[in-house]
């Protein structure tokens, strides 16, 4: 390899840029041009004692290629002093990527992001959310929805009671159990209001099971309530389409399994088309190509009657769905019990 | 319920697949738990039948359900038929119902046997319905069970006492051996089957190992009886005894259907060779009880499910399901067998047409609102607001559950004054309801400090118990660096960044809070305060006891620092809502600051009311005090021990005019003189 020829302009440019390229700093940036434009000793001061020093022939020639040289050493400084300024550090420069200091900002829990959800969703349709107590009485919890005495739910392994009855809203008001469903809150709101009523009722429920992958012995429940005159189950399958394709996708579909709850009837098993796979069966819908989300039906005539409602002109719907369902569907959380162990590893990975 | 297919085919002449059939009744209300083949191309399907069809607990009862399904003849082939033997009286056994509430009816038999064993057809059955074959009469009774759902019993003749039949309360103290070798104590409020001396069957649960089918037994008696579902059930709880009998009899089995069930078995008997009847069968059954009939209206139908099925539907589905339909007026006039203890009235009858009609079927439609939803319930408003303030604090959400166990309750609440205890709790851990959130958060704060996490700012939102009633509660926990950033290094949090986010709730719910020191069992002395409003109770703040932490499993040297109000009580003593703005001060504002040292042990919220009181007096004459803030406290060199120097900043300003130097510091001598006067302050 050679070096470019300093005796030809060719070479003198490619040199000179070259060395531009190498200086580390405006310092050895000027001290290159010195190099090659300065007064003396430089390349261009060498040409010029050239020229001087040749024959009158060849001085016009020479003379020009000088001048030629000068011309392009000299915008190529120029050149170099442009691109340098836009990219050197200006005085007091920082290291813009070093970490910022992020506001401090917590993560609301994944139970309460989907229960806001699915409030804002009913709310939408018309429906009002309401909370009710925790605790309450049989009558509330189970009497009044048409679940008498014996019935099998109000046994001592499926339903938590407390040792000793605590004060309620009135002197004779005492509960005596944790709620099994956020239907006593129906009956609550029934008693206080004349149809027609449109309500949502989210909050915590207690069942008596062992804390495992896929129970808990309290979770969160959203249900729903609309009585009219004329309600059908027509409207309650169109209501909870409109949920399912808001909650999960535009093309989500709606089947009602025929079931059994004591306060509805007809009552029904929600089932939704699987999201995933669309119906052609994949993990998710356990390859059935629907997903159980919750139960519903039409309010049974006998609770109407416990509170006080005619049954004959009003009929309504009811359904109970599981936040903690929508939420292990919606995050594919693998694990109930990762929403109340708290680890904020879990918590700090849904949106704020 | 597990349904042999040739079973079925008995008594309908499904040619589906046993998939297509558990496929079809899974969507008719029959969830299908398993579909297994059997040899010989039969299967077995494995339904789960909900507790209002007991009916279906049988070959029978299925039968009309998928005859409607598939819309083929519910058709039962002549090997299902029953003797006619004729009832009247025995010479060799006598019945007798004592108590006619608990057993409303008693159909006895008895048969003279012959010990053949049961045909391996029969023993096959009952194997692939779940039942093990023991003997011919035993397998009869439980192939009846199964065929008709009618629960029965045999007993061996010679060992009832008096050949006699007694339906009647147990005795007080009276004891019974089971035919699992167990003896059980009864008491009066149990049924049972019993000879001249003694029980021998607790009624519709299980028969006495005194009167047990042996391989000597050379006659028996065959019960098909009927028993009060509720007094099986408690009877079968209260003895912690579930048989195939006491789940029928307990949901309901058919009142009408033991004298079918014994003439079936009697022709089982009798076509196996295991026996024959020569004496009338005697039944018991001093009211006999009709079939209901309900009226369905053609409009209510269409109303309720908002679709509208072709009468020849409602008509057929009804009839498939061995109901009688007849047109009457507006609809329909059906009779319920007693078998179908769920058809009580219309709306039953709806969901019957529904069902097969299929629910799928019927097109979506939406509610037609007819006036504007009210309001939501305010608390759901109230806490979005603390959880907003609080995550916008760095804190994340939280939930525990409502009931912690009791040695964590009594940290908080020691004498266990304001602990409600749970009856029937699964365990331990979970056995007390929470009197605070305290406890929870704490486990959640250790969980993760237990898992490699240094800084940990939590709250949670909810429910807390106490003998006096149900409040909802917000609770914040912090411990670690409340921030780490590698320009300034991390800050430990202090009782200040807890106080302060207490104080910016406070704020936010627009109520004027007081600290006052408090001493409570699992705060650490002298760094707690209860948070006051008006006067009355809202909370508390402080630094948990480092025994507390290392009982609940967080390391003893963290400093914790929790908070916990009342909500309720919070929202209720929210004052003025915020309604209209301020207008902005026109004039320009005077700051000056002042260092005064005091005695260490006076506290700010002191020094602040004095001077608050102050600028009061001195708002006519002087320049008005808008505000005043400590900005420095500071004890060391320069200040003699047991005083501190503390550092004040006033802001004076007028609504209406400029305030000259002479003014401000006119007032700013008030003050000061004040502070001198109540305080022994002096001027640094």
């Amino acid at each position: 390899m050679s070096l470019p020829n300093l005796h030809t302009i060719e070479g003198v440019l490619a040199r000179f840029h070259e060395d531009l390229y190498a200086a580390r700093s405006n310092q050895d940036g000027q001290a290159v041009r010195d190099r090659y434009l300065g007064r003396k000793g430089s390349v261009l001061a060498e040409w010029m004692e050239r020229l001087a020093a040749a024959p009158p022939a060849h001085k016009r020639e020479l003379g020009q290629l000088t001048n030629a040289l000068k011309r392009e050493l000299e915008t190529r400084w120029a050149s170099y002093l442009e691109t340098r300024q836009a990219t050197a550090a200006p005085a007091g420069a920082i290291d813009v990527t070093l970490p910022g200091r992020e506001p401090p900002l917590g993560h609301r829990h994944p139970l309460t992001i989907v229960r806001s959800d699915l409030e804002a969703i009913f709310t939408r349709m018309g429906f009002t959310a309401v909370e009710g107590p925790e605790v309450e009485d049989e009558w509330h919890c189970f009497d009044a929805l048409n679940m008498p005495a014996e019935h099998p739910a109000r046994d001592m392994q499926d339903t938590l009671y407390l040792a000793t009855p605590i004060a309620g809203e009135g002197p004779a008001d005492r509960r005596t159990l944790l709620r099994t469903h956020t239907s006593s809150m129906q009956i609550r709101y029934m008693q206080t209001h004349a149809p027609p009523i449109r309500i949502i009722v989210p909050g915590r429920v207690y069942r008596r099971d062992d804390l495992d992958l896929t129970h808990s012995p309290a979770f969160g429940q959203i249900e729903g309530l609309a009585v009219g005159e004329g309600i059908s189950l027509a409207d309650l399958k169109g209501t909870l389409l409109a949920f399912a394709q808001q909650t999960f996708s535009p093309t989500t579909r709606v089947r009602f399994r025929p079931s059994f709850f004591p306060y509805t009837e007809p009552s029904a098993e929600i089932d939704l088309s699987c999201w995933q796979c669309h119906g052609s069966g994949c993990a998710m819908c356990k390859k059935t190509g629907w997903i159980e989300i919750g139960g519903c039906g039409m309010v049974h005539p006998a609770v109407f009657e416990a509170v006080g409602y005619d049954a004959e002109r009003y009929t309504g719907f009811a359904w109970g769905i599981g936040i903690e369902r929508i939420a292990i569907l919606r995050y594919q959380v693998e694990d109930i019990r990762l929403f109340y162990e708290n680890d904020l590893r879990f918590l700090e990975q849904f949106p704020y | 319920m597990r349904l042999v297919v040739s079973w079925l085919r008995d008594f309908v002449d499904v040619k589906a697949s046993p998939e297509e059939i558990a496929d079809t009744l899974g969507l008719r209300g029959f969830e299908v738990a398993s579909v297994e083949p059997l040899p010989g191309g039969d299967a077995v399907i494995d339904f789960e039948v909900t507790a209002n069809r007991p009916d279906c607990l049988s070959v029978m009862g299925l039968a009309r359900e998928v005859a409607t399904a598939f819309q083929i003849p519910y058709a039962p082939t002549p090997v299902t038929n029953g003797a006619s033997v004729p009832t009247g009286t025995s010479d060799r056994i006598t019945v007798a119902i004592d108590d006619e509430e608990l057993g409303p009816r008693y159909v006895g038999a008895v048969a003279d046997i012959t010990g053949a064993a049961s045909p391996s057809w029969m023993a096959s059955r009952l194997q692939a319905a779940g039942i093990r074959p023991i003997s011919a009469i035993v397998d009869i009774t439980n192939y009846v069970l199964i065929e008709r759902g009618h629960p029965m019993h045999a007993f061996d003749l010679a060992r009832l006492a008096g050949a006699e039949i007694r339906v009647r309360r147990a005795k007080k103290g009276e004891r019974i051996t089971t035919l699992d070798g167990v003896e059980r104590k009864l008491d009066e409020n149990m049924l049972v089957i019993a000879d001249r001396d003694r029980a021998q069957a607790v009624a519709g649960v299980m028969g006495g190992a005194h009167s047990e089918v042996s391989a000597s037994t050379r006659a028996i008696v065959f019960e098909s009886a009927y028993f009060k579902p509720a007094s099986v059930r408690t009877t079968s709880k209260r003895l912690g005894l579930k048989t195939e009998a006491s789940a029928r009899f307990e949901r309901g089995a058919d009142v009408n259907g033991a004298l079918p069930a014994m003439q079936r078995a009697i022709a089982l008997m009798e076509s196996i060779g295991a026996g024959n009847v020569s004496n009338p069968i005697v039944d018991r059954y001093p009211a006999p009880r009709r079939p209901a009939t309900l009226h369905l209206r053609r409009a209510r139908l269409a109303s309720l499910l908002g679709a509208a099925v072709p009468e020849a539907d409602v008509v057929r589905i009804l009839q498939g399901l061995g109901l009688g339909v007849t047109a009457a007026g507006d609809g329909w006039n059906v009779v319920a067998p007693t078998s179908r203890v769920d058809l009580l009235r219309e709306v039953d009858l709806i969901e019957e047409v529904g069902r097969h009609y299929g629910f799928e079927r019927i097109e979506s439609a939406f509610p037609v609102l007819t006036q504007p939803a009210p309001p939501p319930d305010p608390r759901i408003a109230r806490d979005g607001l603390a959880r907003r303030v609080l995550t916008s604090a760095g804190l994340s959400e939280v939930l525990t559950f409502g009931f912690i166990e009791a040695t964590a309750a009594a940290l908080v609440d020691p004498g266990a004054a304001n602990t409600v205890a749970v009856a029937n709790p699964l365990s331990a851990k979970f056995d007390t309801l929470r009197p605070l959130l305290i406890p929870g958060l704490m486990d959640a704060v250790a969980h993760n400090r237990r898992h490699g996490r240094r800084d940990v700012g939590v709250f949670e939102i909810g429910a807390r118990f106490a003998p006096g009633g149900e409040t909802r509660a917000v609770a914040v926990a912090q411990t670690g660096a409340v921030s780490d950033h590698w320009k300034n290094g991390p800050r430990e949090v202090d009782f200040f960044d807890t106080k302060g986010i207490v104080e910016r709730i406070a704020d936010a719910f627009g109520i004027r809070v007081r600290f006052e020191p408090v001493t409570l069992p699992f705060l650490v002395a002298g760094q707690a305060a209860a948070v006051r409003v008006d006067g009355s109770a809202l909370g508390f703040i402080g630094r948990l006891s480092p025994s507390i932490a290392d009982e609940r499993g967080a390391p003893r040297q963290d400093a914790i620092f929790v908070a916990e109000l009342d909500l309720d009580a919070l929202s209720a003593s929210v004052g003025v809502p915020f309604a209209s703005v301020r207008p902005l001060p026109r004039h320009p504002f005077v700051v000056r600051d002042l260092s005064i040292v005091v005695d260490d042990t006076l506290p700010a919220e002191i020094i602040r009311g004095t001077i608050r009181t102050a600028a009061e007096r001195i708002v006519v004459a002087g320049a008005p005090l808008v505000d005043v803030r400590i900005f420095d406290r500071y004890q060391g060199k320069g200040v003699p021990d047991g005083k501190v120097s503390v550092s004040l900043r006033f802001t004076f300003q007028a609504p209406n005019r400029t305030l000259t130097d002479a003014e401000v510091q006119q007032s700013f001598d008030q003050v000061l003189a004040v502070l001198v006067r109540e305080h022994g302050a002096v001027q640094r």
